[in-house]
């Protein structure tokens, strides 16, 4: 039988859609404040505590503003592309076992990294449509770069999903969760770190921005829009930054298994480890982003597919071999 | 409702910077806002590359002729409320261009300005206490009594920031151009 309300409560509060939404909004923060340090700046002060609730402010200030919608635009695509992003990143992350087991119970099944991944590309996609829809010069060239980037390095992305995958030999992220007893991050130490590195090409941070590189196009794909649309459109990148550092999380670093298990309310413990271990990713990615200059475009193409590639299949066959040979004897 | 929009709109003013033809001396102090010593990311102030995603336009220089349909054109392209902020003297009343026979004057020859900031350049303090008191001309209309708090609360970073200047004056500007180097 199942359980409605509890079903309900999962899905629109804890660990649903206002957990996800609060979360990010705090990384976004987070995110700001570490890069504002680094720069030796204060970052945001005086919105809240320690400028706590400026992304609250920021969303909440696009949402009452005029929306504009280009004459030549293609309306329909341009109006529902941010939402539908934002929607299927939200969706992608119900299946990540936020407090110990997926959003939805019992909605994981054979197989699920593969589909999870596939809706990061189609999230990718809505994105390129967004700036392709709105048939601005700037939001064009952005839009083909976000796709040229994003086809480029969903290959190594997916190629290298597939090291815990046959660490833990199954393809449900449950199972690869619960069988870290030891974090394959330890295991595979240099998948990891060529995990991350296509991740933070994958969501389009530095040194791989070029797709909203200001100094070029203005704002990429985001060039044309105004008001909620842009709200959405911004809420739709920081979840997919949360998203990226919690698919991470989950598949390097043991999800919401703590180093300590506590008899007691597991649910709170996985939870507590699972955003503290998103925290640790979302503060790397950002110190990476400020310690790094800007790549071209041609220079992103070429180390995707002269570097990278070569060494995400270098680093399969490597974890394939040791998976078979060495650490079953461990 | 409208009490929380005016909350958020005060604390999320972003800009745009615009220079429809100033010498270069008012932009080095508008970029200088942004460097750790001005830091108005402090305020929730961030420069935006797109006018479709600014509230408030920042024009420095006195508009030449050529720049003057551009300017609008920007101004058009952005989302209501928008606002315009005039910073140093030539956009302002067209300074030391004034009569030339390629300028207009100042920038409200061609737009409705809310601020007018002088100075040639203004300091970057200045152009702060010009945004902040913008911000507080907002609040005040609708008057309900929430919005004496708003305002204590959006004047006390304000005065924070004009006192550097009294402390720090001899020695600032030097400083300033580091940091803008
Ligand atoms: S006010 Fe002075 S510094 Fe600013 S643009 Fe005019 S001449 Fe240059």
């Amino acid at each position: 039988m199942i359980d409605y309300p509890l079903l309900i409560f999962r899905v629109l509060v804890f660990p649903g859609f206002t957990f996800i939404l609060l979360f990010t909004m705090f990384c976004d923060w987070v995110e700001r404040k570490v890069e504002a340090r680094m720069q030796n700046r204060m970052g945001p002060s005086f919105t809240g505590p320690h400028g706590i609730l400026q992304p609250i402010a920021d969303f909440i200030k696009m949402l009452t503003k005029e929306e504009i919608t280009p004459c030549d635009s293609k309306r329909n695509v341009y109006k529902y592309a941010p939402i539908l992003a934002l929607s299927v990143l939200v969706f992608a992350m119900a299946f990540l076992p936020i407090d110990g087991s997926s959003v939805i119970p019992g909605v994981s099944f054979a197989g699920d990294l593969i589909f999870v991944m596939a809706l990061v590309s189609v999230a990718n996609f809505m994105l390129f449509l967004a700036g392709w829809s709105s048939t601005n010069p700037y939001s064009a060239i952005g839009a083909a770069r976000v796709m040229t980037q994003f086809l480029g390095y969903d290959i190594p992305l997916v190629l290298l999903a597939l090291v815990p995958a046959f660490l833990a030999k199954s393809l449900t992220i449950s199972t690869i969760v619960a069988s870290q007893w030891l974090p394959f991050a330890i295991l595979a130490p240099w998948a990891f770190v060529l995990f991350i590195i296509t991740m933070q090409a994958e969501l389009e941070k530095d040194p791989f921005d070029v797709p909203h590189a200001e100094s070029e196009v203005v704002a990429g794909h985001e060039t044309e829009y105004s008001g909620g649309k842009l709200a959405f459109l911004k809420l739709a990148r920081d979840v997919q930054i949360v998203f990226g550092a919690a698919l991470i999380t989950v598949l390097f670093l043991g999800g919401a298994n703590g180093p300590v298990p506590f008899g007691f309310l597991p649910e709170l413990w996985g939870t507590l480890w699972f955003v503290l271990k998103v925290l640790v990713i979302v503060v790397l990615s950002e110190y990476l982003t400020v310690l790094f200059a800007r790549l071209r475009i041609d220079q992103v193409v070429r180390v995707n597919w002269q570097f990278i590639l070569p060494l995400t299949v270098l680093s399969l066959i490597l974890t394939l071999s040791l998976a078979y040979w060495v650490y079953p004897m461990v | 409702m409208t009490n929380l929009a005016m909350w958020a709109r005060l604390k999320s003013p972003w800009v745009i910077h615009f220079n429809s033809g100033a010498c270069n001396g008012c932009d080095i102090e508008v970029v200088a806002l942004l460097t750790p010593r001005y830091d108005v990311e402090r305020f929730g102030i961030k420069l935006e590359p797109s006018p479709r995603h600014a509230d408030v336009l920042l024009v420095t220089g006195s508009v030449t002729k050529q720049c003057a349909d551009r300017l609008k054109r920007i101004y058009d392209q952005m989302p209501q409320p928008k606002f315009v902020v005039a910073i140093g003297a030539c956009a302002c009343s067209g300074g030391v261009f004034q009569g030339t026979y390629g300028t207009l004057g100042g920038v409200d020859k061609v737009l409705p300005v809310n601020a007018y900031i002088p100075g040639c350049p203004p300091r970057p303090e200045a152009i702060i206490d010009g945004v902040v008191k913008l911000l507080n001309a907002l609040a005040a209309p609708p008057a309900p009594p929430k919005a004496s708090e708003e305002e204590a609360a959006t004047e006390a970073p304000a005065e924070e920031v004009t006192e550097v200047p009294a402390e720090t004056a001899p020695d600032a500007p030097e400083e300033v151009k580091k940091d803008a180097e």
